[in-house]
C-alpha cells in the first residue's frame, strides 16, 4: 500500500515537473520524459497491474497537458511498459548503465509508436521526416537521467520496506 | 609649596611621563573609541547590507509587479478594442512533451472560455483552446504540428494556412506557386477560418523555396509570438469575429 502510495506521489510529481521546472532547462524544444523512466521503472521492477494501470494514466496525462488527441500517449506508454516488461523477463537489467540503454531504446520505441498512430490516424503531414532528431535528444536525455530516478525510486522503495520490517 | 621642595620637582619629573601617558592613554581611548565605532559600523553596515537586500528583493518584486501591470494594461487595450466576450487568462502549465506544443490557462468554462476560442497576445496569434475544463483550458499552440491558421500575406494578399512543424519553423501551407512571396513578408490573420479575428499579426516570412515542379511553393515563417515566453493571454470569443445576423 505504502509503496502503492510512493509510485503515486512520484507520478504526480514528476507530471508536475514535466508541465513545469523542467521547461526551465535550456534544452530549447526538447523536455526531459522523466514520465517514460518511471514507466521503464515499473516495468523493469514492478510489472503489476497496478503499474500497467499507472504507465497507462501517465501517458494519458501528457494526453491531457499536451497531446490534442486524448489516448495518443496512453497508448503509447503501455505499450513502452509491456515491451519493458517483455525485455526484463528475458534480460536481467540491475545496472544503472543497462537500465539507462533501456530506458534509451524505450524512448525509440515511444516515438516510434507516436509517429505509427500520428501517421495512420492524424494524417499530419511530415510528422515522421523530422523526429528522429527529436526522438533522439529525447532517447538520450532520459537515458542520462535515468539512473539518478531509478537510485531515487529504489531507495524511496528500500526505505519503505525497511520500515515495514518490524511489522 | 615653597616648604615642600620635593614636590615640585616630582611635578616636574612626572610632567613630561604624564604627558606622554596622558597621550598613550588618549591614543589607546581613541583607538577604543574607534574600535567601538567600528564594531557598530560593522553592524550597522551588516544591517545596512540586509535593508539593501530587502530593498532590493522588493525593487525586483515591485519592477515585476509594474512589469505584469504593464502586460495587463496592454492586454486590456487589446481587449477594449475587440468586444466584449474576451477573457484575460495566465498560462500555469506547459506541454508535458516534446511532441506537443500546448500550454494550459488558468481560466476554463466557468470564465467563459470555450472550446476552439482563438489565443492571442499582444503581439500577435498564439493558439486556439483544445480542452477546457470549468477552471482551466488547454491550448494547442501554432508551433504544432496539428495546428493551422488562415493567414494571408499583408503586402500581396497571397493566402495560405501557418502550421507548425517538429523538423523545421512553422510552415506557409498551400501558397500557390504562382503568389508573390518574398522573404520579409508580414503574415496576418484572414479571418475566414472562423476563429481567429482578421487581421492580427501571425509572423513573417523567413524562407523561399520554389521547387521545378508542384503546386505549392515551400514557405518557412518565423512566428511573431514566441510561446515560450507568454505569461499572460487573450482568448477572444469566436463571437467577435463572427457578427450576429
Amino acid at each position: 500500500m505504502k509503496l502503492s502510495l510512493l509510485f503515486l506521489l512520484a507520478g504526480f510529481l514528476v507530471v508536475l515537473l514535466q508541465t513545469t521546472f523542467l521547461h526551465l532547462l535550456p534544452l530549447g524544444p526538447i523536455v526531459p520524459d522523466l514520465i517514460l523512466v518511471l514507466c521503464v521503472y515499473w516495468g523493469l521492477n514492478h510489472p503489476t497491474v497496478g503499474a500497467v494501470l499507472g504507465s497507462f494514466l501517465l501517458g494519458y496525462s501528457v494526453d491531457v497537458f499536451s497531446s490534442p488527441v486524448l489516448g495518443l500517449n496512453a497508448f503509447a506508454m503501455s505499450l513502452v511498459f509491456l515491451a519493458v516488461y517483455l525485455s526484463s523477463r528475458c534480460i536481467w537489467i540491475h545496472n544503472p548503465l543497462l537500465s539507462a540503454a533501456v530506458v534509451f531504446l524505450a524512448s525509440w520505441i515511444k516515438g516510434a509508436a507516436l509517429i505509427m498512430v500520428g501517421t495512420l490516424f492524424l494524417a499530419v503531414d511530415g510528422l515522421w521526416m523530422g523526429v528522429l532528431k527529436y526522438i533522439f535528444l529525447e532517447a538520450l536525455i532520459a537515458a542520462m537521467l535515468a539512473p539518478a530516478v531509478f537510485s531515487l525510486l529504489r531507495r524511496g522503495q528500500s526505505y519503505l520496506e525497511e520500515v515495514r520490517m518490524p511489522l | 609649596m615653597q616648604r615642600d621642595p620635593i614636590g615640585p620637582l616630582l611635578l616636574g619629573l612626572m610632567r613630561p611621563l604624564q604627558i606622554g601617558a596622558q597621550a598613550t592613554v588618549a591614543k589607546l581611548k581613541e583607538i577604543q573609541h574607534r574600535y567601538g565605532t567600528f564594531r557598530g559600523l560593522a553592524s550597522e553596515n551588516e544591517r545596512l547590507r540586509g535593508r539593501i537586500t530587502e530593498l532590493e528583493a522588493e525593487r525586483n518584486r515591485l519592477l515585476e509587479v509594474e512589469a505584469t501591470s504593464l502586460r495587463l494594461r496592454d492586454l486590456l487595450e487589446l481587449r477594449s478594442q475587440l468586444p466584449a466576450g474576451s477573457v484575460t487568462a495566465a498560462v500555469i502549465g506547459n506541454s508535458a512533451s516534446t511532441w506537443f506544443h500546448s500550454f494550459v490557462l488558468d481560466k476554463g468554462s466557468a470564465d467563459g472560455v470555450l472550446k476552439g476560442m482563438a489565443v492571442v497576445s499582444l503581439v500577435g496569434v498564439v493558439g486556439q483552446v483544445v480542452a477546457v475544463t470549468s477552471r482551466s483550458a488547454k491550448v494547442l499552440l501554432m508551433t504544432d504540428p496539428h495546428s493551422g491558421v488562415d493567414v494571408i500575406v499583408q503586402r500581396s494578399r497571397a493566402r495560405g494556412i501557418v502550421s507548425g512543424s517538429l523538423d523545421s519553423a512553422p510552415i506557409l501551407k498551400y501558397a500557390k506557386r504562382s503568389e508573390d512571396i518574398q522573404e520579409g513578408d508580414r503574415l496576418i490573420t484572414s479571418g475566414l477560418d472562423g476563429i481567429f479575428p482578421k487581421g492580427l499579426l501571425v509572423g513573417t516570412i523567413t524562407k523561399v523555396r520554389k521547387k521545378t515542379f508542384g503546386l505549392f511553393q515551400y514557405v518557412e515563417v518565423a512566428l511573431a509570438v514566441d510561446p515560450s515566453r507568454i505569461e499572460e493571454v487573450l482568448v477572444v470569443s469566436p463571437e467577435i469575429i463572427q457578427p450576429k445576423k
